[in-house]
């Protein structure tokens, strides 16, 4: 597969500056079996950001975390991330998966599940050391789930669980934490929590993608991708979120002005914790 | 009858005691591999498999070689083509699993067919012959048993993974495709290692009905795995010991134990949980 150098970046993106992206993808075709989920784009991910990719349901947004992430392999077009092919730095990566359904009694426990996000320093058989088990603690912590560590996933609510699948995430090393849909459908004290950790995320050096439907969270990031089927705009939300671009990925007459943003562009608001 | 011959005396002949014994090494590591067929889900699986070896033993029983090597011959085969048919069509896996099952299953009764002792050798791969298990069976067994549960315990954590969820297990570097690949190579071995002494039929009791038991009471894996184990063999011991004084089938009466546990401990589990209802309400 050809490898990008950063003179191939799309033109396009205002936000892009050579050498600061974890993510680059140019004409980039994705999806399963005969299905295409998103065809010939570009995008990039900048270093240290908070990326979110919005757009409507079935429109490839988690798609284009699976190939960040190395599960997908493109049909055609390049994507790199850290400048390799995605799935030889899985260990640089962290990647929250969507809420999963968990069958009832399935018997393991919170504690345990933060707990596989050390799997890959541990291997199959290494012991847990000190340092494993403080930065799984830590990740509890975080998330405010320590006092649940003995319980059942099946126990917990979809905000509690959704919480320890974000603990899980922190523990593991990573440079590029990856969420699908972290806050979709949450209570308010785990939507907190998690978009807490977002936004500390880029203070330790760590860059971020989530996928959201909210059009208030992606205003939030740093850098959007407005996706339907393909990439339509990327770069700062204030460029991206705009009237014919939102109409352009959700249809003429779905939306109503109120909605979308325009001057006074709330960019700030997600950061006062 | 006084209580300690009771006890005693289904166990004191030598034919006896090494039905015990490979009844034990049988529900060890059905029960353990049996843990981790249930938490995947993948019960029909077992179910088929334990079928699906028949023809195996059919025709080493009709071309006199080791019934092992035919069991092991059937298990290959149908894994392949379980696998063949998932690569190949867009059919769910458990169609898969279903073709094979029949399949093999008929197979194996058309073999044996062709004997003259047609009945007796069915009913002895269906439903085993405890009390007819040899010592080089049980030195055989054990050996098995070993390889089994230790290989069942090291890979604790890509299993573990796997069971939580398969695309994580990629992402965490667990190779899950590896891993269900030995896990179905652990349930032949648990499989193959156990039908002599209770039948291929029966096998599926153990392997199911201690770590289903297990589930209701265990809160982490480790001590499902423990809990399983226990009451597998108590399962064959009571199963032996019932069989003795009722003149009962001995494997048959092995196997219906675990399933018995099963209903009494999800009933005394359910009416323990009627009272604190209440209790599910806090956890939101």
């Amino acid at each position: 597969m050809k490898r990008l150098i950063m003179s191939e970046l799309p033109a396009h993106s205002p936000t892009v500056v050579a050498g600061s992206n974890v993510a680059v993808a140019r004409g980039v075709t994705l999806g399963y079996g005969d299905h295409v989920a998103i065809r010939a784009s570009d995008f990039v991910i900048p270093t240290g950001k908070i990326t979110a990719v919005i757009g409507p349901n079935g429109s490839g947004k988690s798609t284009i975390l699976n190939a960040i992430a190395g599960l997908l392999v493109p049909k055609s077009g390049t994507i790199t991330t850290f400048g390799k092919e995605p799935q030889d730095v899985r260990s640089r990566v962290s990647y929250v998966l969507q809420y999963t359904p968990v069958t009832q009694g399935t018997p393991i426990t919170v504690g345990e599940v933060v707990a596989m996000g050390r799997y890959p320093i541990t291997g199959l058989f290494g012991r847990m050391t000190r340092s494993d088990r403080d930065r799984v603690s830590e990740a509890m912590r975080e998330l405010a789930i320590t006092d649940l560590a003995g319980r059942h996933l099946g126990e917990l609510s979809g905000g509690q669980r959704q919480r320890v699948y974000v603990a899980q995430g922190i523990a593991q090393e990573h440079d590029l934490l990856l969420l699908d849909e972290p806050l979709t459908g949450l209570d308010l004290v785990s939507a907190q929590a998690i978009d807490r950790i977002i936004h500390a995320e880029p203070e330790r050096g760590c860059s971020v993608v989530l996928t959201t439907h909210d059009l208030e969270e992606a205003k939030a990031a740093d850098h959007v991708l407005l996706v339907a089927g393909h990439v339509i705009a990327q770069g700062a939300p204030e460029q991206v979120l705009t009237m014919d671009n939102l109409r352009e990925a959700y249809g003429l007459g779905a939306l109503h002005d109120e909605d979308v943003a325009t001057p006074n562009f709330p960019t700030e608001h997600h950061h006062d914790h | 009858m006084d209580p300690i011959a009771w006890f005693a005396e289904p166990f004191s002949i030598g034919f006896q005691q090494r039905a015990l014994v490979g009844g034990i090494l049988a529900g060890l590591m059905s029960s353990i591999v049996g843990t981790w067929v249930v938490l995947r889900g993948m019960s029909f699986f077992g179910d088929a498999f334990v079928h699906g070896i028949v023809p195996g033993i059919a025709a080493a029983v009709v071309f006199q070689i080791n019934p092992l090597i035919g069991a092991a011959a059937a298990a290959l085969i149908m894994i392949a083509a379980i696998e063949l048919v998932n690569r190949q069509t867009s059919l769910t896996e458990d169609t898969a699993i279903g073709l094979l099952f029949v399949g093999m299953l008929a197979l194996g009764v058309v073999i044996i067919s062709r004997t003259p002792t047609y009945s007796g050798s069915l009913t002895t791969i269906l439903f085993g012959d405890a009390l007819g298990v040899t010592m080089s069976d049980l030195v055989v067994q054990a050996i098995l048993a070993s390889v089994v549960i230790a290989t069942a315990v090291v890979l604790y954590r890509p299993l573990l993974a796997l069971s939580f969820n398969r695309q994580k297990a990629e992402l965490l570097g667990m190779q899950p495709k590896r891993t269900h690949a030995a896990l179905l190579v652990l349930v032949a071995v648990a499989v193959i290692g156990s039908f002599q002494a209770i039948g291929t039929l029966l096998v599926f009791g153990l392997l199911i009905g201690p770590p289903a038991t297990a589930a209701l009471l265990a809160r982490t894996v480790p001590r499902m795995m423990i809990t399983a184990a226990v009451i597998s063999v108590i399962s064959v011991w009571l199963g032996l010991m019932i069989s003795y004084h009722a003149g009962t089938a001995g494997s048959a009466t092995m196997a219906i134990v675990p399933i018995v546990f099963f209903f009494i401990v999800l009933t005394l589990t359910r009416l323990r949980r009627i009272k604190p209802t209440h209790e599910a309400a806090h956890h939101e």
